[in-house]
């Protein structure tokens, strides 16, 4: 499938901070594509620099196709943007808010009148077309914001953070909808709900200072981290004697001894049962699987320290 | 190519035809207060000044304060705010507009906003005052008006391009545009400077705009000299806002 985004070395200076350091990535047509990354990781500036508000200092950019650097129009006709900021006209009622970016579109009055009906329609707005912004709820505008981004029928949607501050509902009503046209455009999300990325993203990349650290499925991901499946054991005592039988043991990936319990890493579900054999006769109260979370690859590459 | 501009200027004006009436009442009542108090309050004090009536004198002065004092405040306000506050330049910028249409487009609003509040002060002083003029020297005037309200636009989109305070835009208006426009001759006429200040006084675009929008609307008298000078300074100023927007957008 060819890529609707692609870089090579991106690379975006500040002075002498290094916002986005040689950054290469390929992104499928039609999929959705999932950034993580901590506080000042470089999501933002990439999302700048594909949708064409920023220029990079050195490397290369293409969506679709088109070079971010000579087809900026171009880009911009192609892309729909969910910025982090609402960004809607406040003096503007919710339909005027569309019909202004349909004509910054260049759309004429009876091909976005329609289009205009049918999204408000979709994203249950229509009722409402006629108040401000300001009387929205906050998961009514990030609906109409999404509904702005969608109207002139994009290739490629870039949405920065697009649930950050909604409530439970109004994240899964977004989260929906964008599963739903999932397919039908390149979806290109950054988010720091990583619930949200796991629950939307076919690929999904973490980058930290500028980089790219890491490049996968939900699955691929979790799996680069625990080397395999991790189980927690619970013993009736001696859980220190039990968890040095384990370490010793070829296909044990990891341990760690918490009181009576051991948290064993294994390389692959199968090493369960020589696990079981090596405890014979100890008293064994519990064995449960330990799922590894998007959390846990997440904070094991960026590390735990928060960032400013 | 100016779709994108048209778009934007349509929006501002729908915005202004929704406040009209609440704007005009702002707009009217400070050059009027100025009038009653200087043009007829004082007129018993004050003489002919250059041959005219007091209240005569300032009066043109007055209407051209009004349109580019609001040419500047629009053009300033509205690019910080959708710059700051509600970063709809941010979204005009993602859609297939060039940064220079949008430039364009708030110089045009900056612009409308100056011309209707100018017409409607100069309306009301002449409803109300016994200031007159012929309709032909209307069109002389207008010379001086849309020159002199883009000049003003341009140079509010570049505050508002440049300022990220508030403040500090209320510190330009108060520091520069208050002082270009009450130095050049809109209360007293320029032979009150000292002779050496004179020249430095009439190189001042705001001069020519004020000196020259007199004369065309009390006397007909054209000065193609200033209307010039005002035009040539407008087309500069344009210029130079779209390169700075350009500058500051690329940042």
């Amino acid at each position: 499938m060819p890529a609707a985004i692609t870089t090579h070395s991106l690379t975006k200076r500040y002075g002498d901070l290094t916002a986005l350091d040689s950054f290469d990535l390929e992104v499928a047509q039609g999929s959705i594509f999932g950034l993580l990354g901590p506080n000042g990781a470089g999501k933002t500036t990439l999302i700048r620099v594909l949708t064409t508000l920023m220029r990079q200092t050195s490397g290369e950019a293409f969506v679709d196709g088109l070079d971010t650097r000579s087809s900026g129009r171009e880009i911009r006709r192609l892309i729909g943007v969910v910025p982090q900021e609402n960004s809607l006209d406040r003096y503007l009622t919710a339909r005027e808010n569309l019909e202004l970016h349909a004509r910054l579109h260049g759309m004429e009055p009876r091909q976005y009148r329609k289009r205009i009906d049918e999204l408000l329609e979709l994203m249950g707005l229509a009722s409402r077309q006629k108040d401000f912004p300001d009387t929205y709820s906050g998961g009514m505008q990030r609906r109409l914001v999404v509904t702005r981004a969608l109207l002139h029928e994009p290739r490629v949607l870039f949405l920065d953070e697009p649930t950050t501050g909604l409530d439970p509902q109004s994240r899964r009503a977004v989260w929906d909808y964008i599963k739903s046209i999932g397919g039908s455009m390149t979806i290109f999300l950054t988010t720091h709900y990583l619930e949200e990325a796991e629950q939307l993203c076919d690929r999904i990349a973490i980058m930290d200072h500028g980089k790219l650290i890491a490049l996968g499925s939900t699955q691929e991901l979790k799996d680069r981290l625990a080397g395999g499946t991790f189980y927690l054991i619970e013993f009736g005592g001696d859980a220190e004697r039990y968890g040095a039988v384990l370490r010793d043991m070829a296909c044990v990936r990891g341990i760690e001894v918490h009181g009576n319990s051991v948290c064993v890493g294994l390389e692959s579900w199968e090493c369960l049962s020589e696990v079981i054999t090596a405890l014979n006769g100890a008293p064994v109260r519990r064995i449960a699987l330990r799922e590894q979370t998007l959390e846990d690859v997440f904070l094991s590459l960026t590390g735990e320290k928060v960032r400013e | 190519m100016f779709k994108g501009a048209f778009a934007i200027w349509r929006r501002d004006m729908l915005v202004l035809r929704r406040s009209i009436l609440s704007e005009m009442v702002a707009v009217v009542a400070y050059p009027l207060t100025i009038y009653l108090a200087f043009g007829i309050g004082m007129k018993g004090y004050i003489g002919l000044v250059d041959g005219v009536p007091y209240s005569l004198f300032i009066a043109p002065g007055l209407i051209t304060m009004t349109a580019i004092n609001a040419a500047y405040s629009e053009s300033t306000w509205s690019l910080w705010f959708h710059r700051k506050v509600q970063f709809t330049i941010e979204s005009y910028r993602v859609t297939p507009i060039s940064v220079s249409e949008i430039v364009i487009a708030k110089i045009l609003s900056g612009f409308s906003h100056g011309l209707v509040k100018g017409l409607a002060v100069g309306l009301v002083i002449f409803a109300i005052t016994p200031f007159r003029f012929s309709p032909v020297h209307l069109l002389a005037y207008l010379a001086f008006l849309i020159p002199g309200s883009a000049l003003f636009s341009c140079a509010g989109v570049i505050c508002g391009t440049v300022l990220d305070k508030p403040e500090t835009i209320g510190r330009v208006e108060a520091i520069f545009i208050m002082p270009l426009i009450f130095m050049s001759g809109l209360f007293f006429p320029l032979s009150s400077y000292p002779a050496n200040v004179v020249p430095w006084i009439r190189a001042l675009p705001t001069t020519a705009l004020f000196e020259g929008a007199r004369h065309a609307l009390v006397s007909g008298v054209f000065s193609m000299n200033s209307a010039l000078q005002v035009a040539f300074t407008a087309v500069l100023a344009f210029g130079l806002s779209v390169w700075i927007f350009r500058l500051k957008t690329s940042e």
